[in-house]
Parts: C-alpha cells; structure tokens; sequence
C-alpha cells in the first residue's frame, strides 16, 4: 500500500514537473535549495525507521520546514549578498551522508547476522549428516 | 487498515508528488541555462555552434556583397543623371541667354541718336522728338540684319518687350519703364557690317531721321555689352495644351 502511493507520487510528479511551465533561471537556486532539505528529510526518516524511532509528524513538519526556511535563508542571502545556501548544503548534504552512513551499517550488519546464521545452519547440516 | 495508517500514506504520497515535481522542474531549468550557457557546452557542441555561426557570416557576407553591387550600380545610375543634368543646365543657359535672361557680349554696334542742335539745323528743319515709332523701326531693321540682342538705354529688348509713346508728353515707355530723355543708345550683337548697312545704308532709316532733326551716329565694337533683362516673364491666362487635330 506504503510502496503504490510512492509509487504513483513519483509518476505523477515527474509527469507534471515536465510539462510545467519553466521557470526563470534566477529562482532555479531557491528550488535546489528546496531539494537538497527534502531530500535530508527523506534520508533523516528513512533512518528514524530503521532506528525504530520514526515520527510521521516529525517528519513531515521537518520536510516542509526545512524545505521552506532553506528557501528563506537563501532570499536572505541574496539580499545580503552572502551566500547563506553554502551553510545550508553544507549543514544537509553533511546529514545526509550521516543518515547513509547509519543506513548502510544497519544492512551490513543485518545481511552479516543473516550470513552468519546460513553459515552455522550449514556446518550443522554437515555435522548432523555426518553423525 | 487503520485511518492513521491512510492519512500517511496519502501525505507520504505528497511528499513524493511534491518531491519528484519540483526535482524534474530544476531539471529542466538546469538544462535549458547549459543549453545557452558557453562554459558548460561540450567541445562538439562548441564546434558545431562555430559552424552555424560561419554559415550565418557567410550568408550576410553575400548578402553585403550583393547589396554592394546594387549600390554600385546607382552610383552609376546617379552619375549618368549627372550627365543629363548638365546637359539640361546647358540647355536652360541656351534658352536664357536666348531669352535675355543674362548679361551677353559680343560683336555688335552701338547707335546713339540725338536731336540736333539749333546749329546744326539746317534752313526749314525742325527737331521733331524721337518717339516709338522711330525705335520701333530700328529695332525691327537690327533683328532683320540679325541681331541676337538689342537695348535701347539699357533695356532689354525681348520676345514680349513693347515700346510705346506716352500720350501728350516726350515720354517712351518700354518694359514698364519710363524713358524721359531726348537721346537714346542702342546697343546690337551681331554682324555688325550688316547692322550697320540695315540702317545706316542708302535709303537708310538714318536718312529719314536726319530730315526730322536726329542725329545718329554708329559705332562697331567687337564688345558691346548689352545686360539682361530685368523682368520676369510670367504667365497668368495661359496654358500649355496641345492642339487638337482637325478631323
């Protein structure tokens, strides 16, 4: 159920992210912006679930906060002629390693355990024919 | 399946609505600002634009060159009106000049009439003033020796020139101007043999004005200067139109 709504979310908003009109160049770097925050919200909730700890509010409160308030940062930026939206990738594709990282180390381990357990089935298998 | 469990999926189907749209919009931005961006382009496609670009010199140098040569071809065209031009202002100076519309000199003769003095009167003379009809005459004898330009006085004799008495006093006008004098210069170009002999010659008008008490005495000059004409020639009731043929 979980997989069919991404599933069609993701059709859907590729089918009208390309007939969209574009739009103009100067408010490309607020949409990036936007991207990289929902996309560390995205990985951040992954993680909550494999930690067990995942909080559908938290979630979606981060993802359209973050997305939002990076957005602000960078209008910010821009009329103080500093680049805020650097701090801002920084601080997201940091967390976003982070959480890949968490990722990654919960499938090692989970598929090591899992190859370890066929390991010592197996040599018990040998044992027993053996006897 | 619990309500929460629906109001989750439908949100976490937004979020990946939204996530996905906004992701391919930056997308196509992105690749339409490589599209006219330089730096980003690859060096085919550089190649490829310096190639269209060529194409593009190319044509507008052909275009040049053919704009060229039709600005060529006017100049030309303009020059060749120039000819003409200076053919037609000599022609117009011909014209004037047969007019009297300017200053001429050239081989002539100068008569200048005067009524004679008491003294030179001779027994049963009497002066009888120069009028028209004496200046009308000579003229007329100086164009038929083929005169090309007469004054009487410094006026211009010309094609709508008149000389008439005045009425009750000694007074000739010609072109609107009023002579009052007793002597009179006329100047003639042309051969002036043949001038001389139209009027000075036996049976001469000069014979004639001797026995009315005017002395005339002429004078050849390879320079008479005779000046233009002062008027204007304008036309108020005429206008040109071709005659119609009689059937």
């Amino acid at each position: 159920m979980l997989f069919i709504a991404i599933l069609i979310g993701c059709i859907l908003g590729a089918i009208v992210g390309i007939n969209v009109p574009i739009i103009s160049y100067s408010y490309s770097s607020y949409l990036a912006i936007a991207i990289i925050a929902a996309l560390d919200s995205v990985f951040g909730g992954i993680t909550g679930t494999l930690k067990g700890e995942f909080n559908f509010k938290v979630f979606i409160s981060g993802f359209f906060c973050n997305s939002i308030l990076s957005m602000l940062l960078t209008y910010l930026g821009n009329k103080l002629n500093v680049d805020i939206y650097l701090a801002a990738i920084v601080v997201f594709v940091g967390r976003m390693f982070i959480n890949l990282t968490i990722i990654r180390k919960y499938y090692i381990d989970k598929w090591s355990e899992k190859y370890q357990e066929y390991k010592t089935r197996k040599a018990n298998k040998i044992q027993e024919e053996q006897k | 399946m619990k309500k929460g469990k629906i109001s989750m999926t439908i949100t976490i189907g937004i979020v990946c609505f939204l996530l996905v749209m906004i992701i391919f919009m930056q997308f196509k931005v992105v690749r339409q600002s490589e599209e006219t961006n330089i730096n980003t382009m690859q060096e085919a496609e550089l190649r490829q634009e310096l190639a269209n670009w060529k194409i593009k010199y190319e044509e507008a140098k052909e275009k040049y060159d053919e704009t060229s040569e039709t600005l060529k071809t006017y100049k030309e065209e303009s020059t060749s009106d120039n000819q003409t031009k200076e053919t037609l202002e000599k022609e117009l100076e011909n014209l004037e000049m047969a007019l009297g519309k300017t200053n001429v000199e050239g081989e002539g003769v100068i008569i200048t009439l005067n009524e004679k003095t008491e003294k030179e009167l001779a027994d049963e003379e009497e002066i009888t003033p120069i009028n028209a009809q004496d200046l009308i005459y000579i003229v007329n004898y100086l164009k038929d020796a083929g005169a090309e330009a007469i004054s009487i006085n410094g006026e211009r004799i010309v094609n709508n020139t008149y000389i008439v008495d005045i009425v009750g006093e000694s007074i000739i006008k010609i072109n609107s101007k009023y002579l009052r004098t007793n002597s009179y210069e006329i100047k003639a170009i042309g051969n002036s043999s043949y001038l001389e002999s139209s009027i000075f010659g036996k049976g001469g008008y000069v014979e004639q004005l001797n026995t009315t008490g005017i002395n005339a005495k002429i004078e050849r000059s390879n320079r008479v200067r005779i000046s233009k004409y002062e008027g204007d020639f304008e036309t108020k009731y005429m206008q040109e139109k071709e005659l119609e043929t009689k059937k």
